[in-house]
């Protein structure tokens, strides 16, 4: 019993650390050269030389941005407790000007327990803005203007990124500006005025190295052996887990998997999964969980729907496909029938089904949606007459059939025939 | 910058002294510049076009900065004899040292002499004099690419011109700067304008701010005297609606009889008042306009010097300094790129100190644990000391600047991804600019054959096409189906050959 609970224990240890992304970045922080001591040096040396300062922070999605950003202003709030206020806004939100500069008004309100007055108006609000950053500035205090989604900013006037970007060109504010945007190009979408006040600083976030994703996974699955988890246990996972780690077949996998996304969110979402398999009576994580995991997450959903197919039905897909390729673009199932009684004729096939089995094995791929009907009006013709289409390609049937249980040769030797 | 500044002319000197600043600028001390004197019209910018100017307004700009007037000749003298004198060393790991430079090198810092703008300071200065003198209104239009000091120019502009009032024996104007992308509404900048000629009486409801003004400038003003107004409008391409009736309406007050004032707009764009007030030409009253050219080499090197003349050391190689001056003045002509280059630069010293004292912080122990101790260690902090910005340094900070992160991202994408970018290059290398999912999926299973790499389903496709055009790579069109969704290519292919040339497979693709 107790050993079930450390079993359970450890499996809710590891999915909530998948799910924290400040724990999931903080050994790729660790190195000098990261993404996260250049943020910090840049912000810190703003803070405590008083100067202005703007930076945009582009990478594809999940790959950690924010979390970075977050990271490293949870330290300086720490190290600078009062000397930092953070304003956060977002492009899909804020993109107005109104909005942006209401929302900007309402969170140095709440920082500064000012009452905030919803009626307020555009020109109250810059004002505002204008007013507390010229006091901010007196009082030696930086604000850090979080932009998440930059690009969506940067459409229309560009007013609010022209205030802000404005505003630090003066002597008596103190302002950071930090764009976030997955767009490399962010900074071309600028008008040229706008682009000419920001300082051009750009930190790229770049798909964790192999090295880095070795300590990654490391860091991410191996149990503390000094919590409240019991040691023996602590340590024979971490034993298992480097035996894991250090298998060519495992990092095949990692590669494989890496391969269509490298970013770490993407990662982290195969690690869940994973972990969820984890055998709750043996304990352990085992080579299998992450096999089963990449198949479970590479699905083709068409493919299962070939495997579960009737031979009937995988005659009149490979006589669609036929009909493709002989260039007839629209064709019904009358034609796929005449088809079919010609494939039987010249290979003198022995199997014969009725009309009507074969009008509902045609109505079966319909409701599996692995073809469909072409046009969108005529509930008014029957079956028979409308004309269809394949919903699969030719090489995803093609793989379909190959892996079928028992599929019959003559089939094959059609598709490789046009193909 | 406060977006509205009403400036009261007798608090215009104090104003700098009344706000406590944390960093004392060095415009507080000198009010007024000795910029007129101390460059002289003989240096001769090959850009700008010098207006060929008689000796008398440079003389009588010289009478009206009478206080400054001993300090201003002194001022060449101890410039010249600081140039004489060798500097000292700049020891960056002072932190004071440091703070200075950055200070000296920041956008926001203001320098007390303008330097390469005294042509078009002298025609705005002497257009502004001429309305004040005869007390008739006037327009003017400064135009020039961002970054070419266009705002700095008006503000000294006119504390000039209100030294030059009260010397002269003139009313000083009233001033009222805007900045035109904090209007809500385009015609509240005939409100503004109200309320600063007329500040104690209340709007009637009935008529608007520009009917007001209007009248009053349509009626013969009152014997007291009614001082002139000044006003600067930044950023006047805020203006431009699409009637135009804002902007026109804003240049003709001017043109009224009576009207009082100065009006001076700045912009980007160099056709403004031709493409957008056709019909002052009409009625002879098209604002004068001066072009604020991009900076060149030499007047960007210039700059730069007199920033750092005040510091008593040298921080940058002369050799940095002018690469720097040469790229920027090649790229754009922008000052403020110019000083971003410089203070990157400065962080790299910033950066290479650090890691050389984590360094040896970590060698001075092995040291101690392998040898005995002797004098080889001042050798060592000898040799890493960093006292210049050298040439490196300042390439490095450069290539920063003015490169592109795509390539980099090219290269650092997952194998897939790169696939798919190279068969998109050969679609579309035919002629054809854009094509659907479908299509490309058939070329890149192609090259999947052609490679032994198994190729990824359909689906993984098209969520590898999204994440390639949220990143700016692709540009995905919008349909129901995801098959039919067209895509075209956003990078240049020459980048995506260059970025991929590093690997045999691609190279060999992209032939």
């Amino acid at each position: 019993m107790g050993r079930e609970n450390t079993v359970e224990e450890a499996l809710n240890l590891l999915r909530s650390r998948l799910c924290n992304p400040s724990f999931v970045f903080k050994p790729l922080s660790d190195s000098p050269d990261s993404n996260y001591s250049k943020l910090k040096f840049i912000i810190s040396s703003s803070v405590t030389e008083a100067c202005n300062n703007s930076i945009l922070l582009l990478g594809p999605r999940g790959s950690g941005k924010i979390a970075v950003l977050e990271l490293v202003l949870k330290d300086l709030l720490l190290e600078f407790p009062d000397l930092i206020s953070v304003i956060k806004l977002s492009g899909l939100l804020h993109s107005d000007d109104n909005c942006a500069f209401k929302e900007i008004s309402r969170q140095l309100c709440a920082e500064h327990q000012l009452l905030f007055s919803k009626m307020a108006s555009f020109d109250d609000n810059s004002q505002f803005m204008i007013a507390m950053l010229r006091e901010c500035g007196l009082a030696h205090k930086t604000i850090i203007f979080v932009l998440d989604e930059f690009d969506l900013f940067a459409q229309g006037k560009q007013r609010v990124l022209y205030s802000l970007l404005d505003a630090m060109q003066s002597v008596t504010s103190q302002a950071v500006v930090i764009g976030v945007s997955c767009r490399l190009d962010a900074d071309q979408l600028l008008e040229k005025r706008v682009r000419s006040r920001f300082s051009h600083r750009k930190l790229l976030f770049l798909p964790p190295s192999k090295e880095d994703l070795q300590r990654l996974l490391e860091h991410i699955l191996s149990l503390p052996v000094d919590s409240t988890i019991s040691h023996d246990y602590a340590v024979e996972f971490n034993a298992k887990l480097q035996k894991i780690l250090a298998d060519e077949k495992f990092k095949q996998i990692i590669i494989t998997y890496m391969d269509s996304d490298a970013t770490v969110n993407h990662l982290l979402r195969f690690l869940f999964r994973a972990v969820s398999y984890m055998d709750l009576g043996s304990g352990f994580l085992s080579l299998e969980n992450f096999k089963t995991a990449l198949s479970n997450i590479q699905r083709q959903p068409k493919l299962e729907c070939i495997k579960d197919c009737s031979i009937l039905e995988l005659h009149i897909l490979v006589c669609m496909k036929r009909l493709e390729v002989k260039e007839q673009n629209s064709y019904n199932f009358n034609s796929v029938m005449k088809e079919y009684k010609s494939i039987r004729a010249s290979f003198q096939m022995s199997e014969y089904y009725a009309w009507n089995i074969c009008l509902r094995a045609f109505e079966h791929l319909l409701q599996r949606e692995l073809i469909c009907f072409t046009d969108n009006r005529g509930q008014n013709q029957s079956v028979e007459f409308r004309p269809a289409k394949l919903l699969i390609s030719s090489h995803e049937l093609q793989q379909g059939l190959k892996s079928y249980r028992s599929c019959p040769a003559i089939l094959l030797k059609l598709m490789d025939r046009e193909v | 910058m406060p977006a509205i500044m009403a400036v009261k002319p007798d608090s215009a000197r104090s104003n700098p002294d009344s706000t406590p600043q944390k960093r004392r600028l060095r415009s507080d001390t000198t009010a007024a510049q000795d910029s007129p004197i101390s460059t002289p019209v003989k240096w001769k910018s090959p850009r700008t076009c010098t207006t060929s100017s008689p000796k008398t307004p440079i003389s009588r700009v010289e009478r009206d900065c009478s206080e400054n007037i001993t300090k201003s000749h002194k001022s060449p003298i101890k410039k010249l004899s600081d140039s004489l004198t060798p500097k000292q060393k700049w020891n960056p790991l002072d932190s004071e040292q440091m703070k200075a430079v950055k200070e000296a090198m920041h956008v926001s810092t203001a320098p007390p002499n303008i330097v390469c703008r005294e042509g078009e300071q002298k025609r705005v200065l002497e257009f502004c004099q001429a309305c004040v003198e005869q007390e008739k209104a006037g327009s003017l239009y400064v135009c020039g690419c961002p970054g070419t000091g266009k705002s700095l120019s008006m503000e000294k502009v006119k504390q000039l011109l209100f030294h030059w009032a009260s010397e002269a024996g003139h009313q000083q104007p009233n001033v009222l700067t805007i900045n035109c992308t904090s209007l809500a509404k385009t015609s509240d900048i005939f409100g503004k304008i109200l309320g600063e000629s007329q500040p104690r009486k209340k709007v009637n409801g009935a008529t608007s701010p520009l009917q007001h003004l209007q009248n009053l400038y349509s009626q013969k003003p009152q014997p007291s005297g009614t001082k002139m107004m000044l006003i600067i409008a930044d950023e006047l391409d805020y203006l431009i609606t699409k009637d135009r009736a804002v902007l026109h309406d804003l240049f003709m007050l001017t043109t009224f009889p009576f009207s009082r004032c100065i009006l001076i707009g700045i912009a980007n764009a160099i056709d403004l008042a031709d493409r957008f007030l056709p019909k002052l030409q009409s009625l002879n009253c098209k604002p004068m306009v001066v072009t604020f050219r991009a900076y060149s080499k030499d007047q960007i090197l210039k700059i730069l010097h007199e920033r750092l003349m005040d510091l008593p050391y040298t921080v940058f190689q002369p050799q940095a300094l002018e690469l720097c001056a040469r790229k920027v003045a090649a790229a754009s002509g922008d000052m403020r790129k110019a000083l971003c280059v410089c203070r990157s630069a400065i962080e790299m010293v910033e950066a290479e100190l650090r890691e050389s004292s984590r360094n040896f912080s970590s060698s001075i122990v092995e040291k101690a644990f392998l040898e005995q101790q002797r004098a080889t260690a001042p050798d060592v902090l000898e040799k890493q000391e960093i006292d210049v910005v050298r040439l490196d340094h300042m390439v490095v900070a450069l290539s920063k600047t003015y490169k592109s992160p795509i390539v980099d991202t090219i290269q650092s994408l997952p194998q897939h991804q790169q696939i798919l970018l190279c068969s998109a290059v050969k679609l579309f290398r035919g002629g054809k600019k854009d094509t659907t999912v479908g299509e490309l999926n058939k070329f890149y299973m192609e090259i999947c054959k052609s490679a032994l790499i198994p190729p990824v389903g359909i689906l993984e496709l098209s969520s590898i096409c999204r994440v390639l055009s949220d990143q700016g790579l692709l540009k995905l069109g919008q349909s129901r189906e995801d098959k039919s969704k067209r895509v075209t290519l956003c990078v240049d292919e020459a980048d995506i050959s260059f970025a991929l040339q590093g690997i045999r497979f691609f190279r060999n693709c992209l032939q």
